[in-house]
């Protein structure tokens, strides 16, 4: 009897119960416990444990049950708000980029009847509408070169904050 | 009967695969039907592991919170059961990490807390007595088995778990399965001797 043969044994008696052994495993299961002192020891012992590990009750308290449903139904209304909520802020961007590409398409138009009319050449009117598209966040740019953050913070963010309803004074 | 209402729902669907949809949608219904469904098996499950019934408890709220979570993950290919004490595993080793990063066997508090509760059922005193006294000897005896081999015990005896699911379930080779319960049983060996005495 070799090392092998205990391993195998010892698996089988493991699988054994809870799978459907080959009738040659079942066999030669059978005949190995019969000759193996110890191997047959160990097949008694698995079985004691598997009985006693099962005679050990253990129970949830009606309580335990009661207050994770409560926790999981607030976390899935959380979660539902969440959700909610990104689908808004996707939406939003969504219909910001469409908005703001057809606006975009219609003052390229606008420039194209503008230098249609007035005779110009599109060398100068297209940079112009780019220039006229990007003027607003050149704009803001330079405030925010010019007046770094006590601008936005104190003045134009306290401005907002007083005017509200409830605000700092 | 949660599979009768289940096949009343969808008749040509498994109860797996509804579970999936169901937990996709984080259906709080479903929810609160399969934690009634198995608080009993994920309860003691990660009692074995912990050995502690307050831990074992706020776990066991993390579990279903995590099962919440990450409910689109469960594609119902596999039994629910199976994933449940997966989450349920991942939970428990998180709490580890946290608590003390350098073993799992360390996470044993045996002086908290009572570690099992006799069964409901109205047994006669002697009987109580003679059940709390063989409960307290196992719980001793469990107490010097290494939680790695406890996990391995109960998803095998009580969970019935085949070896190749418990090996999926906690990560490791089937032959590692194997011999942890090979030693799980050794280590219970004074115990078994003793009962059957």
């Amino acid at each position: 009897m070799t090392e092998r043969d205990h391993d195998r044994a010892i698996e089988l008696i493991a699988r054994r119960g809870t799978e459907d052994l080959s009738s040659a495993d079942s066999t030669w299961l059978e005949s190995h416990l019969q000759a193996c002192r110890q191997c047959a020891d160990y097949a008694a012992d698995f079985e004691k444990a598997g009985q006693l590990l099962r005679s050990v009750t253990v129970t949830a308290t009606a309580s335990l049950v009661t207050a994770t449903q409560a926790r999981v139904r607030a976390r899935a209304i959380d979660l539902q708000e969440q959700h909610a909520r990104a689908v808004l802020i996707a939406l939003s961007f969504c219909i910001g980029v469409l908005s703001s590409t057809f606006s975009a398409w219609l003052w390229w138009k606008f420039g194209g009847w503008v230098a249609e009319r007035l005779g110009l050449s599109s060398a100068i009117v297209e940079p112009g509408v780019l220039f006229f598209l990007i003027l607003p966040a050149l704009v803001i740019a330079v405030l925010m070169l010019v007046f770094p953050r006590p601008l936005l913070e104190e003045t134009f963010l306290a401005s907002l904050v007083r005017e509200r309803p409830g605000g700092n004074q | 009967m949660i599979a009768t209402a289940f096949s009343l729902l969808l008749p040509m669907e498994t109860e797996e695969a509804q579970i999936a949809r169901g937990l996709r949608r984080r259906d709080p219904e479903l929810l609160d039907v399969l934690i009634e469904q198995y608080q009993h098996r994920l309860l003691r499950y990660l009692l074995h592991l912990t050995g502690n019934r307050a831990v074992a408890e706020d776990l066991f709220q993390e579990t279903w919170l995590r099962v919440l979570e990450k409910g689109h993950l469960y594609d119902g290919h596999n039994r629910f059961v199976t994933w449940l004490m997966s989450i349920g595993h991942n939970v428990a080793i998180d709490y580890l990490r946290k608590r003390n990063p350098r073993s799992l066997d360390e996470m044993r508090e045996p002086e908290e807390g009572a570690a099992f509760e006799p069964a409901d059922g109205g047994p006669s005193p002697f009987e109580v007595a003679a059940a709390q006294q063989q409960q307290e000897r196992f719980e001793a005896a469990l107490e010097r088995v290494s939680p790695l081999f406890r996990e391995v015990l109960v998803l095998r005896f009580l969970e019935q778990m085949k070896l190749e699911e418990i090996a999926k379930l906690v990560r490791i080779p089937v032959s590692t399965v194997k011999t942890r319960i090979y030693r799980g049983v050794i280590a219970l060996r004074p115990l078994l001797r003793g009962s059957a005495q």
